[in-house]
């Protein structure tokens, strides 16, 4: 979304930098003032630290005693000696795979439906909304936890043991708790479906397009800009999970490490085991691999989403 | 140049700006921790401890005449499981924040105090009398030649179980000096004769493991901080454990898996074992959620008779070194430790107290619980081996190891060879950094 808006409006701006006009340097002095607020939290709250943690990462820093300079060592220790990384990365990706569509898809359903209801409509976005806002809190990871524990609600209605004491089934359950928040990607889905010209499903039903037709040749490419732009937040999103996670496996990651996801092994070797300085090198590679997911997201991005703009140039 | 006289005339503004919003930060992040302001001069001092809702409610009924006592102090109290509260100290601490007054582990004591989380008690001598401690437990609280935490009682470990259903299934009862393979043994049957497994799976505790060490004459650590086990013996425990859980006669992966330091998550807390073994004081927890009661029972020891328990300062207080209130935070200690009072309200929920003419005064007043834990350890009274020293600064990290390792084994997805390797390497790594 942030493409087809961002690009039309800053070209214009763009050229009027330039154009000297009297009063300038006021205007530039009372920017800063104005910014400052920002500026200073910015550069204080996330560049100082991510500077300071780039540091971290190449010492042996166990957060009481002087950081102290090993080089790569970290960086190598983590790919080549430590298994139980490797399980975090294992579980990290199988759970971006699971959660993340079925998140997606669910919101895109909900939303259709929502769009073509006539009454009652705000309640029931309101209804579908409000997990997003309540499912990020440790409370609802903890009734999660305690739904899905042995003995819990769901063990006595399905009969189908713990969930979250099963290393087969933890995953899913962490993972259904983040399906159950779609509603931030279906107030957005909701928003780009209403953007769509009416006029073309007039058109479509006129030559007989079944409804099935008119959602895969209409629907999915009018909103390819906004699946990918939901897409590539919520993968951002799910790479960095810990809060379900953290609750739901009593900040263990268990069983048997089947829900230890990356962040969660950072918090261990950080907090827990005091290896700060592996932590910090942890941090960083998640930052790049984050980056480079996202990379080929737009690469790909360039054969399947559709800016409906590019047809009028 | 008006361009240059403007500037000049911002400049001094946008420092103000500056410094007001510099300051604004430095001023909320300074009001939190100590707080000392706008309580009409009161000393607020903030005090964190790990156990169970009963000692919770006893230590608030001590602290309240604490307070009573010295009313200029305010004392904000907090606490939780055992492993939330290990994670939050350790962020505390490492962000400059510990509390003032603090319940520490004896797996901490090296980690904190070498650090420079922890005061030298030395520097407020005069508001902590030690006159009533055995010198040798009040050397436990020392690192490097100083005294950065006080032991507040002794503890041991038990196995603690169910009483009726014990006695109901008709399996002998625990004996002193019982094997652990007379344990085994009674685990199956009891297993066989109430359908529910005997006890918890031993396997994942690092402590249970101890004991079975020093029943064999070995232990944890050396004197000079290195691995004082091989893969090989760390293998056959785990064979043992994986063994029994196979049976069923002790609990389920399952099962295992949730326990977080609280006895409400032991499968015996929650009705689905027959017993649990745990240090003595927190069993207290079981007495709420049994409802016929628990009986204390020694630990096994080695096939020889050797035992592997032993007398452990069962926990420490320490005030951090950067309390604004060195003084009122020594106080508080000091009354924990040695006040009268608060020893009959505190009686036994942290262990006997180690301060010996309040362990005296305070045995026949005894009642409930703690006169349970009193006689259990009064009954072990010299049958047991010296303790040993304190544990180095990574095996803070090794406990969760040594419970993610057996995970694994417990479900089945290494053998206990693999997962001892798994550990040993771990081990290595940790206690040479």
């Amino acid at each position: 979304m942030t493409t087809t808006t961002d690009t039309p409006v800053t070209t214009p701006a763009a050229k009027t930098v330039p154009v000297k006009r009297p009063g300038g340097r006021r205007r530039e002095g009372a920017a800063w003032v104005f910014l400052s607020p920002w500026v200073l939290g910015a550069a204080v709250l996330t560049l100082l630290p991510m500077a300071v943690s780039l540091y971290l990462s190449f010492t042996d820093y166990d957060l009481f005693n002087p950081p102290h300079w090993v080089g790569l060592r970290n960086y190598t220790q983590m790919f080549t000696e430590d298994p139980r990384y490797w399980r975090s990365v294992g579980a990290t990706l199988t759970y971006v795979v699971i959660a993340v569509p079925l998140q997606l898809g669910l919101a895109l359903v909900v939303a259709l439906g929502l769009k073509s209801m006539r009454r009652g409509r705000g309640f029931y976005r309101s209804a579908f909304y409000a997990p997003s806002l309540l499912g990020a809190s440790m409370s609802i990871a903890l009734v999660w936890r305690a739904l899905f524990n042995d003995g819990g609600t769901v063990d006595n209605l399905l009969g189908t043991g713990g969930w979250v004491n099963r290393p087969g089934w933890a995953l899913f359950a962490v993972a259904l708790l983040t399906v159950w928040q779609f509603g931030a990607p279906m107030v957005i889905f909701l928003a780009g479906l209403q953007q769509i010209p009416t006029e073309l499903y007039e058109a479509a039903s006129v030559d007989g397009a079944s409804r099935w037709r008119q959602f895969l040749s209409i629907t999915v490419p009018m909103l390819s800009p906004v699946i990918f732009f939901n897409l590539v937040l919520q993968t951002i999103q799910a790479f960095q999970v810990f809060t379900p996670a953290f609750a739901v496996s009593g900040g263990k990651g268990g069983p048997a490490d089947s829900t230890l996801f990356y962040t969660l092994y950072l918090y261990d070797r950080g907090f827990v085991a005091s290896h700060m300085g592996y932590a910090s090198a942890m941090a960083w590679v998640l930052l790049i691999v984050i980056g480079a997911v996202t990379a080929v997201l737009f690469r790909t991005s360039r054969t399947w989403v559709f800016y409906a703009s590019e047809g009028d140039r | 140049m008006p361009g240059n006289r403007t500037r000049k005339s911002w400049r001094p503004r946008i420092a103000a700006a500056t410094a007001v919003l510099v300051s604004c930060s430095l001023l909320a992040g300074c009001s939190g921790p100590d707080g000392a302001g706008g309580d009409g001069g009161k000393v607020v001092l903030r005090y964190t401890w790990w156990g169970n809702p009963d000692r919770a409610a006893r230590t608030q009924e001590a602290v309240d005449l604490f307070e009573k006592k010295h009313p200029r102090i305010e004392v904000q109290t907090s606490f939780s499981g055992y492993d939330a509260y290990k994670q939050k100290l350790a962020t505390q601490a490492a962000g400059g924040d510990a509390p003032d007054a603090m319940q520490l582990d004896y797996r901490m004591i090296d980690q904190y105090a070498s650090g420079g989380v922890l005061l030298d008690f030395a520097e407020q001598r005069s508001a902590l009398d030690t006159g009533e401690f055995d010198a040798g437990l009040l050397a436990t609280g020392k690192v490097d030649g100083k005294q950065y935490a006080i032991p507040q009682a002794r503890g041991t470990e038990t196995v603690v179980y169910d009483t009726a259903q014990w006695k109901k299934s008709g399996v002998a009862l625990p004996r002193e000096g019982w094997t652990w393979s007379e344990w085994a043994d009674a685990m199956r049957e009891l297993a066989e004769r109430t359908g529910r497994p005997g006890a918890t799976d031993p396997g994942q505790s690092e402590d249970a493991f101890e004991v079975w060490l020093r029943g064999r004459g070995k232990s944890l650590y050396t004197e000079d901080r290195r691995l004082g086990f091989t893969v090989d013996d760390l293998t056959r425990w785990w064979t043992f454990a994986d063994k029994l859980r196979r049976e069923g006669a002790v609990s389920p992966a399952e099962q295992t898996t949730q326990l977080d330091g609280t006895v409400e998550n032991t499968p015996l807390g929650r009705g689905k074992a027959i017993s649990d073994s745990n240090w003595d004081a927190p069993s207290s927890g079981f007495v709420a959620l049994v409802p016929d009661g628990v009986t204390l029972a020694p630990m096994p020891s080695g096939e020889d008779g050797t035992p592997g328990q032993y007398f452990k300062p069962s926990m420490f207080m320490g005030v951090a070194a950067d309390t604004g209130h060195p003084k009122e935070s020594v106080q508080l200690v000091d009354f924990m430790l040695n006040d009268p009072d608060a020893a009959k309200i505190l009686g036994a929920t942290r262990g006997i107290p180690v301060n010996e003419s309040l362990r005296e005064s305070i045995a026949p007043g005894l009642k409930d619980f703690d006169k349970t834990v009193y006689d259990y350890q009064a009954s072990l009274e010299g049958d047991l081996d010296a303790p040993p020293q304190a544990p180095p600064s990574g095996d803070s990290a090794l406990q969760t190891t040594f419970q993610r390792d057996y995970d694994q084994v417990s479900y089945e997805r290494m053998s206990p060879r693999e997962a001892a390797e798994d550990y040993v390497t771990e081990a290595k790594a940790e206690l040479r950094s």
